[in-house]
């Protein structure tokens, strides 16, 4: 009987060599089957006697543990193997391209005001739009516009008649803000501007100007200044220099050209002139300055209880300067090639 | 405005560089915009020494001369008496330019070669005034040594830096090169030196028994003052007066035309000098007449041209005809000859409206015109004229007859500004005192008294942009220093309602639009809103259309950027047809644009502005069901409700390919548009010129935000029971529609049938002719059981029947 039990367990043993999940599973039935070598040993033991069945039964017992265990161990190392084998034969080249569909841009111009957004909404800004086509009232009346100023002059802006046009900036928003509108007022105006001038290399007849405004109690041009370089440092990272230049604007007094630090060169010298500050180190980006009080009283806020500042971004500008961008036609051209980039 | 800086160094005491100096008067609101260093036009002129100096044997006059250039010495035949051997000059060698752009080549002299040139100063663009050893008659002869052969250009100064200055159009009074000064000895803090002009008054007799000058019209003509010059002698003027002028851009052309424009230069108001001769007389004097033109008066100016005039024009005439368009042109018979004799000076004030009105009329914008349509100050008018008269006399081109006519009906006075020190402070965010406020305005001749214990500052009257407190505090910010107002960061408080501060919703949907188009492959396209009219004929859009009659521009660019788009869809075309030059293969294009549409025209109100989002691509994945797909994914993030699509015939779009867009938010409701997609027709992309099938999409920006509005997002648990599917194919004739299948479908598939999925269609082979095969997928889904196979095999049955009956279909 043991001897039977010796010669089991050493054809088990045998088996299991190197044996394929089918052999073991084969082995597992002719050995632990309900009609198994061991089963009939297990089986047989009721013909003993009782003092041999007691030692045979816990060898018997031993030997189907074990065998148990062995081809379970067995079945799940070939499994591993038989696993191991297929991946290897999954096998693929990874550096083949991705099934794109490809994901597009938004323009340079849009999201160079999704920035802006971000700042001036933080800031408490409200963010209205403006008609393209304008009253003439709006656009140069209203915002203290000399009779004869030359931006007036059909050379320089777009007309339907006499009393409409293109507006040629966001500013006639000012006043439409300021008409139904008591302070505090701060505000935000994207929008598209006109003026003719022939497209080259530095103009586009067409281009995007984001306009603020604030009006409320003791605004000063210490607080523009602020906002200012606020919106340099938004746009061009933390330690920009600005420089508030005089300059003149009809709708506002003082008014100020801000230039900002050249961003190519940043004003040292070098064997290149610098064709973007022509060496100034400077760059003259957006117009800005305290709202006149002759604008407030037009449009009804007393220029005596209140003052504010105004601005114009030129989005074009700020997003070439951000960029590196010469030539603001490729803006309009919308060549993929070009959108991509962004 | 172009200035040497030699002219303001000789005006104002400026110790700095030109660099530090240009970054202090910017700062000040002087914008020096650009640098441009004259004098570079002289070359190959170089050091050389007289080595030996030899009589021509066949010339009395003429000199031979050895000159060592450095590299080798040269035989130059010059006619110059003041040289001496050891003398070092500058040589003009062969090749070599000099000023006015005079080349220098080899030649013979008298049978001696001569291998370049021995310059004078003036050959060299310089004067006694650069040079004040120098002879005006011979060779430059050098004070000291240079080396042999070194370029004499940095040697001699000859380059002269010129400052372009931006001139601010409130800023008349800067439109000149003493303005400028006024405002550098500002900037430096200096008193401004005022020149001094002293007039000799050489001729007999008195200006006012020779001329009479009567002013018509006051409101276009504030002052004419008249001054005359006898026994002219016309030569063309000094060559340093010439290089200034040449300097600022003006060309040199006599004496007394250079006079007068050198003047305006330095005053900045235009003079004009008559023959006057030609200038008729009454009652023994001549007659200065200062009238509007009569309507189709004509003139011929001195450019030769024959202009006809309209009644606004103001003219200079004598009793019998027109001298002048005042303040733009001279008229040709009363032009400075090399014959005329006596002149007659005008310095004259016109009103700047009616001087740009009629230069832009006439279309003659001169030097002159260009300055009064400024507003130069009219008590500038005596200064010029006697300063023209002092260079008359300075440069001997005539006597000048001692006093002037001077109509000035109503001289203008200096204005007088009250002001609080208080307010102005305030607005610059300073601290100052009224002393110190005096004395930055002090700097620009403001000159501040108290009254009634108000404080009033005194504008000069060429300060016409100084009208207001306001203006006085910009006057003292520019010199107190704009960069030294500190940034204040004050806290922002919240605003009250109406506003609400923030992005309003419409702009946070525009953006969403933006990015789920980016999401499915867009690029945003940025195009003009104006186009050609000529797009309706591109777009094939009938004669007598609407379209046809969009908004114009008066004065566009030019016809192709001539009318108010009525169809967004040009300018995408446009950007399809540029990328498929550039042979881009695939182009997916949209942007968010309007529609102009006027209520009438010409335009009584504002227009109508429509916003619209277009789409437009082309490539080999793209095709009407694509861009359909696109359009359906960005409807359902702002519809909701059943998606109609409807077959519709656009002039430009493929009559078989191209749906209308509707929603119906409610099953009860009607339908709202929103738009269409299809494709191009292609005769259209022919005629952009892009070879591939385009496909366009224009949905209405506005339905959509209000859709997305009136969208209540409502929530329903997942189910939790697992879903069923099961597949239905069958044949159908060719002409019912995938919308009409799934109707039947959905009509007897019960509240079990939740989704509808079309995922084959197939004609062809083993398709009978006519017919085609559809395959569908159905889920079924209950919401209180796992779905059985019977209770989908029954659904099954009547969905079978219902399109057998309604469709012909046949199940295989």
């Amino acid at each position: 009987m043991l001897e039977k039990l010796t010669q089991l367990r050493e054809e088990i043993k045998k088996a299991l060599e190197n044996a394929t999940p089918e052999a073991i599973e084969a082995l597992r039935v002719k050995m632990l089957g309900k009609k198994g070598e061991i089963t009939a040993v297990l089986k047989g033991l009721g013909k003993l006697d009782a003092e041999t069945r007691k030692a045979a039964g816990a060898a018997a017992n031993e030997l189907r543990d074990w065998a148990q265990t062995q081809i379970e161990q067995a079945k799940s190392a070939a499994g591993a193997d038989q696993l191991e084998q297929s991946l290897a034969n999954e096998h693929i080249d990874i550096t083949l391209p991705g099934k794109r569909r490809g994901v597009g841009r938004v323009h340079p111009i849009t999201q160079m005001y999704d920035k802006l957004e971000q700042l001036f909404l933080s800031l408490g800004f409200d963010i209205v739009e403006g008609p393209h086509v304008e009253t003439v009232y709006h656009n140069f009346d209203a915002l203290n516009t000399p009779p004869h100023h030359p931006s007036r002059d059909r050379t320089d802006t777009f007309y339907f008649g006499e009393d409409f046009l293109l507006r040629c900036h966001t500013s006639p928003m000012q006043v439409r803000i300021m008409e139904t509108q008591q302070p505090p007022i701060r505000v935000v105006v994207p929008g598209k501007v006109y003026r003719n001038d022939e497209i080259d290399a530095t103009h586009t007849p067409v281009f995007h100007q984001m306009e603020g405004l604030v009006i409320d109690k003791n605004v000063n041009m210490g607080d523009l200044r602020g906002i200012m370089e606020l919106i340099a440092q938004h746009v061009f990272g933390n330690g920009v220099a600005i420089r508030l230049r005089p300059s003149f604007f009809p709708f506002t007094e003082p008014s100020a050209e801000v230039d900002v630090a050249c961003y190519i060169c940043n004003g040292k010298t070098k064997t290149e002139p610098c064709r973007v500050c022509k060496d100034s180190g400077w760059v003259e980006l957006w117009g800005c300055g305290m709202v006149h009080p002759e604008v407030l009283r037009k449009s009804g806020i007393d220029p005596d209880v209140y003052s504010g500042y105004a601005f114009g971004l030129g989005v074009d500008r700020l997003t070439s300067a951000l960029y590196s961008i010469t030539d603001p036609r490729l803006y309009f051209e919308n060549d993929v090639q070009f959108l991509r980039q962004f | 405005m172009n200035i040497p800086m030699s002219w303001l160094r000789n005006i104002v005491n400026i110790t700095d560089d030109t660099a530090t100096f240009v970054d202090k008067v910017t700062a000040a609101g002087v914008k020096v915009e650009g640098i441009e260093t004259t004098g570079e036009d002289i070359t190959r002129v170089v050091v050389g020494l007289i080595t030996k100096l030899e009589r021509h044997p066949d010339a009395d006059k003429l000199w031979v001369t050895q000159v060592d250039v450095g590299k080798e010495t040269l035989q130059i035949v010059t006619g110059a008496d003041n040289l001496n051997i050891g003398d070092y000059i500058p040589v003009a060698l062969h090749g070599a330019t000099l000023a006015g752009g005079l080349k220098i080549k080899k030649s013979k002299m008298r049978g001696l070669e001569s291998n370049g040139m021995l310059c004078s100063i003036d050959e060299l663009g310089c004067t006694t005034d650069d040079f004040p050893h120098a002879n005006n008659d011979g060779i430059f002869i050098f004070l000291e040594p240079h080396p042999l052969g070194a370029d004499v250009v940095p040697i001699m100064g000859l380059a002269e830096e010129v400052l372009d200055f931006e001139i601010l159009s409130n800023r008349p009074d800067t439109n000149a090169v003493l303005g400028i000064a006024r405002e550098v000895a500002a900037v430096y803090n200096q008193p401004f030196p005022q020149p001094k002009i002293t007039v000799a008054e050489t001729a007999g007799g008195h200006t006012n028994d020779l001329i009479t000058v009567e002013i018509r019209d006051a409101e276009k003509c504030p002052r004419y003052i008249a001054r005359v010059v006898t026994n002219a002698k016309i030569e063309p003027s000094p060559s340093w007066m010439q290089k200034r002028l040449t300097a600022a851009g003006v060309r040199p052309v006599n004496n007394i035309v250079d006079i007068t424009n050198y003047v305006m230069l330095e005053y900045g108001q235009p003079l004009h000098a008559f023959d006057i001769s030609a200038v008729a007389k009454q009652n023994g004097r001549h007659a200065v007449v200062v009238r509007t033109a009569y309507k189709g008066e004509k003139i011929t100016t001195l450019d030769g041209v024959e202009r006809t005039l309209t009644d606004t024009t103001l003219l200079i005439t004598d009793t019998e005809k027109p001298l002048a368009i005042a303040g733009i042109m001279g008229s040709d018979n009363t032009k400075i000859i090399d014959e005329t004799t006596t002149i007659l000076f005008e310095s004259a004030n016109f009103n700047a409206a009616n001087i740009r009105q009629s230069a832009k009329a006439l279309g003659m914008r001169t030097d002159a015109s260009a300055r009064y349509e400024k507003g130069p100050d009219p008590n500038l008018a005596t200064a010029c004229v006697n300063r023209a008269m002092e260079l008359v006399e300075q440069l001997a081109c005539g006597n000048v007859v001692p006093g002037s006519v001077d109509a000035y009906p109503t001289p203008r006075l200096p204005r007088v500004v009250p002001f609080s020190p208080a307010n102005i402070n305030k607005r610059l965010g300073l601290a100052l005192d009224a002393n110190e406020i005096t004395d930055y305005l002090r700097r620009v001749d403001i000159t501040v008294r108290t009254k009634n214990e108000t404080l009033e500052a005194i504008v000069p009257t060429f300060r016409s942009d100084i009208t207001s407190e306001v203006d006085l505090a910009e006057e003292v910010a520019r010199f107190y220093g704009y960069n030294r107002i500190v940034a204040r960061h004050t806290q922002l408080v919240p605003i009250a309602l109406p506003f609400t501060p923030g992005m309003t919703p419409r702009r946070r949907f525009d953006q969403t639009v933006r990015g789920t188009l980016v999401g499915l492959g867009y690029f945003e396209a940025l195009t003009y809103p104006f186009e050609s009219p000529k797009v309706a004929d591109k777009l094939t859009i009938p004669e007598g259309d609407a379209l046809r009659y969009p908004l114009t521009i008066d004065n566009p660019l030019g016809e192709d950027y001539s009318v108010m788009r009525p169809l967004t869809i040009g300018g995408l075309l446009s950007a399809l047809a540029y990328n498929a030059a550039k042979r881009n293969d695939t182009a997916r294009l949209f942007e968010q644009s309007w529609e102009y549409v006027p209520h009438s025209l010409p335009l009584q109100a504002l227009p109508q502005e429509l916003p619209k989002i277009t789409l437009a691509a082309y490539g080999p994945d793209v095709d009407f069901l694509s861009i359909k797909g696109d359009v359906e994914d960005l409807l359902s993030t702002c519809v909701s409700g059943r998606l109609i699509f409807e077959p519709l015939t656009l002039p430009w779009m493929h009559p078989g390919r191209t749906a209308s867009i509707a929603y119906k938010p409610h099953p009860k409701r009607d339908a709202i548009a929103v738009g269409y997609v299809g494709e191009l027709h292609p005769q259209v992309a022919r005629n952009y010129e892009i070879e591939a099938r385009a496909c366009l999409a224009v949905l209405d920006s506005d339905v959509l935000y209000e859709a997305l509005g009136a969208r209540k997002t409502t929530f329903t648990p997942p189910p939790k029971f697992p879903a069923m599917t099961r597949d239905l194919a069958f044949t159908v004739p060719e002409g019912v529609t995938a919308a009409q299948c799934e109707t039947a479908i959905r009509e007897r598939g019960g509240a079990l049938l939740a989704d509808v999925t079309l995922f084959d269609v197939y004609q062809g082979q083993q398709i009978e002719a006519g017919f085609k095969s559809m395959a569908y997928s159905l889920r079924f889904i209950a919401p209180d059981r796992t779905l059985t196979d019977d209770a989908a095999v029954k659904l099954l049955t009547t969905i079978r029947a219902n399109l057998e009956q309604k469709h012909e279909a046949r199940f295989r």
